[in-house]
C-alpha cells in the first residue's frame, strides 16, 4: 500500500480522515526488513543426523552431543500440547531448517558485516554507540551466532562471564555442564525438548559470589534466514550474594511464512542472590489477516535454590503470531521472592496464551504476580498462572492481580487461573477484571482536545504503569512506545 | 480405546443389560447411544482438564451393581423433612420413586409426576431433554451413565403466571441396605413464562453403605420467570454422588441457587447456566465444609449470551483433615452479549496440614462492553479481625468459631426462605471442624 510510505503524521493531529485511518490500519511492520547477508544452514528436517551435524559444526564436546541426542530421543515420544487456548496451524517439524548462521565468525566488532550493523542501526540499536552511550553490554544473536560482543574485559575484571551458549560450552564447559538443564530438564515439555536437542545459541551469565554485576546484560535477538528456525538457549546463574539485571529484546524481519521459535531460559539463584530479567517481545506477529508472524513457545523458569534469593520477571509482549510463554519461579529457598510483571498486547489475528507458575516449597516464601492483558482487533489474548504451594511452605503468600483491557467487538480476553494450595499457613490471593476503555476516560480525554488514539495510548500507557515501572528506563521508554505502534489502528 | 475396560464400565454394562426397554423407539437409542459412548470413554483421567483434581482411580477398580427396586420399595425410610419446605414432595430411596413417602399435589398450574409416569402418559414433551446427546467424550461420562440408566426421576412443570406457594421437596435417599449398587435419576423442570417456582433437592444416607448415584437436572425457567433452587447434600460418608444441573433463562428471567455441601466421600457437582435471554440475572451461593477424607468438587460454568445480562457468585469452602476441595467458576461473556455483568467470589479456609483446596476462577470473554471480575482466596481467618474480637475480651476459641460461621453463612444470606435458612445454618455449625468450634 502506497500510504504506508508516509505515515509520519503530526501525532497530536485528532484523526479524522478516513483514509488517514485506513492507512493506520494497514500500517506495514516498520522493523520488516531482510537484511541480503549469506547464511550457511542445513537443509530443512530434522533427525539425529541433523542433530550430530549441528553439534559438530559447533565443535561442541561429546558429552553436549549426547545430551542433545538425549533430549531428540525424548522429543519423538512426546505429544504436542493442546491445552493452551490456541488455535495453530499444525507445524511441520521437518520443513523447518534447524541451523543457519552468518558465514565468516567476525572476532571483533569492526569486522562485523557492515550490512549487519545497518540492520542494527535500522531497529535504533547501533551497536557500538549504544553499548558506550548507556553503559549497556549488548550480545547480539543474528540469526544464531553471536556475532559481537562487547564491555568483555569491564566484565572479566568484575569476574562476570557473559558470553554465547556455544563459546561458555567450549570455554567453560564445568560450569554449563553443573547447571544446563538444571532447571528445565529435557524432558520437561514438548519445545523444551526440542531446544535441547538442536537450541543454536543463546546467553551464558555467571556472576560469582558476591558480585553486584557492574551494568545491565543486554541481548538483542533477531531472526533473519528464510525457513530457519530460532531456538535459543540461556542460562544465568548467580552465586550466593550476587546481583544482575538481564536484557532481553526482539524484533524480526517482515515475511509471509510462519517461522518456529522454541527459546528455553534457566535462571538459577543461589543463597541471597537476586536476577532481574525483562523482556520486550516484538517478533513479526502476522499481518491484519493473520497471514505469517511468529510461533513463540518460550520455557523460562528461575529456581531461587538458595535463601533469601529473589528472581523477578518482567515483559512486555506485543509481536509473534502465537505467544505460549510462562515465566516460572520455583522458590526452593525459605524466604525466597519470585515475581511476575507482565503486560501482553495483541492485535488484529494475534493469540497469546501467557502467564506464569510460582512454585512454593520453602518456608515463608513470597510470589507477586501482575498481569496486564490488552486485546484488540480479532486477537485473542488469555493469561494462565499456576500459585501451588507445597506442604512445607509454611507462611507462604501469593497475591495476584490480572487485568485486561478490551479494545474492540471482534476479540477475546481470557484468565484462567490454578491454585493449589496444601498448606494451612499459607495465604494466597487471586483478583482479576475485565473491562473496555471506559467512554468516561476518553470523553474526558476529547474533551480537552486530546485525538482518539492519544487518548487511547495514554489510558493504555496508565493500565500498564505497575507493569512499566518495573522495566529498566530504557526499556521502559522503548515499551511505551512499542504499545502505542502496536496500537495503532485500533481505534477509529 | 483399545485398553480392557475398567471393572467400573463393566459393570455399568453389566447394569445396563438389565434395565428393561421403554417401548419409546427414540428413548430406548438415546439410551444405547449414551451407553456406547459411556463404554468408548470411559472413566475421565486426570489428564482430562475437566477433571484434573478428582482422580477417578479408585472409583474405576470399583463396581456397582444397579440397586434392588424391591428392596428399595420396601425400605423403611422415616420422613426426611426440613423447616421451611413443607408443600409437595418428590421422594427416591435408591433412585426408585416412593409413592408412599410422596406427596404429588404442588397446587393450582402445577404440574408434577415421576418421571416413569410422565414417560407413559405423554413422552414427547420430554424428547427434547432426554434424546440430549452430550459430545466431550470422557468428560461427560457420568452424563452418559445417567442417561443410558436413569428410568425414574422428577418431572415438574409450572405454567405461565402460576406460583408455587410452597417449595417442592425433592428427596434422594440412600437406604443403606444395598451396599455397593448405584442408582441414577433425572430431573426435569420447566418453569413457565412469568412464573415462580421453588424447589430444594435434597440428598441423604439413611445409613452408611456405599453406594453411587447420579443426578441429571435441567431447568428451563421462561421470559420473565423467577426460580429458587436450593441443594442440600449431606450424604453418608461412603456415598459417591455425581450431580449435572444445567440451568437455561429466557428473557428477565431470575435464578438463584443455594448450595450447601456437607456430606458424601467423592463428590462433583457441575452447575451450567446459560443465560440466553436479555435482562435475565442468574445468583449462586454455595459453600462446602469438609473433613476427614471428603473429596467435593464443584464446577460452576455461567455463560452469558445475551444483552444486559448479569450473574453474581458467591462460594465459601472449608477444608479440614485429609480433605481436599476443588473449585473451578468459569464466566464465559459470548460475543455480542454486551451489557453483561458478572462477578464471582470464591474464599477458601484451609485448616489442616493435610487437606488441600484447589481453585480455579476463570473468565472468558468475547464481548467489550462487559464488567466481569473474579476473586479467589485460600487462607486462614483473618489475623486482625481475630485480634479485634478477643481485645473485646472474646476468648480466642470463641472468637474463631464466630469469624468461621460468618465466613460460611455469607453464602446463605441471600437464602429469603428464613426457616430453611436457619436450619442450613445450623447444619453448618454442626459439620464444622471441632478445631473451630470447641
Amino acid at each position: 500500500m502506497n500510504e504506508s510510505e508516509n505515515m509520519t503524521r503530526d501525532v497530536a493531529a485528532p484523526v479524522r480522515d478516513n483514509a488517514e485511518v485506513e492507512a493506520a490500519l494497514n500500517r506495514r511492520y516498520e522493523a520488516g526488513f531482510v537484511t541480503d547477508i549469506e547464511s550457511t544452514s542445513l537443509p530443512p528436517g530434522l533427525n539425529e543426523d541433523i542433530v550430530r551435524q549441528l553439534s559438530a559444526i559447533k565443535g561442541e564436546p561429546e558429552w553436549m552431543t549426547e545430551w542433545r541426542l538425549a533430549a531428540y530421543r525424548h522429543w519423538l515420544t512426546m505429544p504436542e500440547p493442546d491445552w493452551a487456548k490456541l488455535d495453530i496451524a499444525p507445524i511441520d517439524y521437518q520443513s523447518v531448517s534447524y541451523y543457519s548462521a552468518p558465514k565468516a565468525g567476525p572476532k571483533s566488532l569492526d569486522e562485523v558485516d557492515p550490512k549487519l550493523l545497518e540492520t542494527y542501526e535500522k531497529l535504533g540499536v547501533p551497536l557500538h554507540e549504544r553499548a558506550k552511550l548507556a553503559g549497556v553490554a549488548v550480545d547480539a544473536v543474528f540469526d544464531s551466532v553471536s556475532v559481537g560482543t562487547t564491555f568483555r574485559k569491564e566484565l572479566a575484571e568484575a569476574g562476570v562471564i557473559f558470553c554465547s551458549m556455544s563459546e561458555a560450552i567450549r570455554e567453560h564447559g564445568d560450569l554449563v555442564r553443573a547447571y544446563l538443564g538444571s532447571v528445565v530438564p529435557v524432558a520437561d515439555n514438548y519445545f523444551a525438548a526440542l531446544n535441547s536437542a538442536v537450541f543454536s545459541d543463546g546467553s551464558f551469565v555467571f556472576i560469582p559470589k558476591g558480585v553486584r554485576c557492574p551494568m545491565e546484560l543486554s541481548t538483542y535477538f533477531r531472526i533473519n534466514a528464510v525457513n530457519t528456525g530460532q531456538f535459543e538457549r540461556t542460562l544465568i546463574v548467580a552465586e550466593d550474594d550476587a546481583y544482575v539485571s538481564y536484557l532481553e529484546g526482539c524484533t524480526a524481519p517482515m515475511r509471509d511464512e510462519n517461522q518456529l521459535h522454541a527459546a528455553v531460559v534457566e535462571l538459577v539463584a543461589l543463597e541471597r542472590a537476586q536476577i532481574k530479567y525483562s523482556t520486550v517481545q516484538n517478533w513479526y506477529p502476522g499481518d491484519e489477516n493473520g497471514v505469517g508472524g511468529i510461533y513463540n513457545f518460550v520455557t523460562k523458569r528461575g529456581d531461587c535454590r538458595g535463601a533469601d534469593s529473589k528472581i523477578s520477571w518482567t515483559q512486555v509482549e506485543t509481536g509473534s503470531a502465537i505467544t505460549w510463554k510462562y515465566p516460572s519461579c520455583v522458590l526452593r529457598g525459605d524466604r525466597s521472592v519470585g515475581e511476575f510483571y507482565s503486560v501482553a498486547l495483541t492485535h488484529h489475528r494475534q493469540q497469546a496464551d501467557t502467564g506464569t507458575k510460582m512454585i512454593h516449597i520453602g518456608k515463608h516464601t513470597k510470589s507477586k504476580i501482575v498481569a496486564k492483558g490488552i486485546s484488540a482487533g480479532r486477537s485473542s489474548n488469555s493469561y494462565r498462572g499456576l500459585v501451588k504451594i507445597e506442604k512445607g511452605a509454611d507462611g507462604a503468600r501469593n497475591y495476584t492481580q490480572c487485568d485486561s483491557l478490551l479494545i474492540g467487538k471482534k476479540c477475546g480476553a481470557h484468565t484462567f487461573p490454578y491454585m493449589e494450595v496444601k498448606n494451612p499457613g499459607a495465604i494466597v490471593e487471586h483478583e482479576a477484571t475485565t473491562s473496555k476503555i471506559s467512554d468516561d476516560q476518553l470523553f474526558y480525554c476529547l474533551s480537552r482536545g486530546i485525538g482518539e488514539e492519544d487518548a487511547v495510548s495514554m489510558i493504555v500507557d496508565g493500565f500498564c504503569k505497575q507493569v512499566f515501572r518495573e522495566l529498566p528506563m530504557e526499556f521502559a521508554v522503548e515499551a511505551k512506545k512499542l504499545l502505542e505502534v502496536s496500537l495503532e489502528g485500533a481505534v477509529g | 480405546m483399545t485398553t480392557a475396560p475398567s471393572p467400573f464400565v463393566r459393570a455399568a454394562l453389566d447394569a445396563a443389560a438389565t434395565v428393561p426397554a421403554s417401548g419409546i423407539a427414540w428413548l430406548d437409542t438415546a439410551r444405547r447411544e449414551n451407553l456406547d459412548a459411556f463404554a468408548d470413554a470411559g472413566l475421565p483421567e486426570s489428564r482430562n482438564e475437566a477433571w484434573k483434581y478428582t482422580p477417578l482411580r479408585a472409583l474405576a477398580q470399583r463396581s456397582f451393581a444397579l440397586a434392588d427396586a424391591g428392596i428399595a420399595a420396601s425400605a423403611p425410610v422415616v420422613p426426611v423433612v426440613l423447616p421451611g419446605v413443607d408443600g409437595a414432595r418428590v421422594v427416591f430411596v435408591d433412585g426408585v420413586f416412593r409413592a408412599d413417602l410422596s406427596s404429588l399435589d404442588a397446587g393450582h398450574g402445577v404440574e408434577l409426576s415421576s418421571l416413569a409416569v410422565a414417560l407413559v402418559a405423554q413422552p414427547e414433551p420430554l424428547r427434547f431433554a432426554l434424546a440430549n446427546r452430550y459430545r466431550r467424550g470422557a468428560a461427560d461420562a457420568f452424563a452418559h451413565l445417567n442417561a443410558a440408566l436413569a428410568t425414574d426421576g422428577v418431572v415438574l412443570r409450572v405454567a405461565d403466571d402460576a406460583r408455587m406457594a410452597k417449595p417442592l421437596h425433592i428427596v434422594h435417599v440412600s437406604s443403606g441396605l444395598q451396599p455397593d449398587t448405584a442408582w441414577h435419576a433425572r430431573v426435569l423442570v420447566e418453569v413457565g413464562k412469568g412464573a415462580h417456582a421453588e424447589v430444594v433437592e435434597h440428598f441423604v444416607s439413611v445409613g452408611d453403605g456405599a453406594q453411587l448415584g447420579t443426578v441429571v437436572a435441567d431447568y428451563a425457567v421462561r421470559e420473565g420467570a423467577t426460580l429458587g433452587l436450593v441443594l442440600l447434600q449431606d450424604a453418608s460418608a461412603a456415598t459417591t454422588l455425581v450431580r449435572r444441573g444445567h440451568v437455561r433463562l429466557d428473557a428477565k428471567a431470575g435464578v438463584t441457587v443455594h448450595a450447601v455441601e456437607l456430606g458424601g466421600a467423592l463428590v462433583r457437582h457441575e452447575l451450567t447456566a446459560e443465560v440466553l435471554g436479555d435482562g435475565a440475572r442468574f445468583d449462586t451461593r454455595g459453600v462446602f465444609a469438609l473433613s476427614g477424607r471428603q473429596h467435593v468438587d464443584t464446577q460452576l460454568e455461567i455463560h452469558h449470551r445475551a444483552r444486559d445480562t448479569s450473574s453474581d457468585a458467591l462460594w465459601r469452602g472449608i477444608a479440614d483433615g485429609r480433605s481436599r476441595g476443588v473449585f473451578r467458576g468459569a464466566i464465559v461473556v459470548a460475543e455480542g452479549a454486551d451489557g453483561t455483568d458478572a462477578s464471582l467470589s470464591n474464599k477458601n479456609l484451609l485448616l489442616s496440614a493435610q487437606a488441600e483446596i484447589d481453585t480455579k476462577p476463570e473468565l472468558e470473554i468475547y464481548a467489550d462492553e462487559v464488567k466481569a471480575a473474579h476473586g479467589a482466596t485460600i487462607g486462614q481467618l483473618d489475623e486482625r479481625s481475630l485480634f479485634y474480637l478477643r481485645s473485646r475480651g472474646i476468648p480466642l476459641v470463641q472468637a474463631r468459631s464466630l469469624l468461621t460461621l460468618a465466613f460460611c453463612r455469607a453464602a446463605l444470606e441471600s437464602l429469603s426462605n428464613e426457616a430453611l435458612r436457619e436450619h442450613l445454618g445450623e447444619l453448618l455449625v454442626a459439620h464444622l471442624p471441632t478445631s473451630v468450634t470447641e
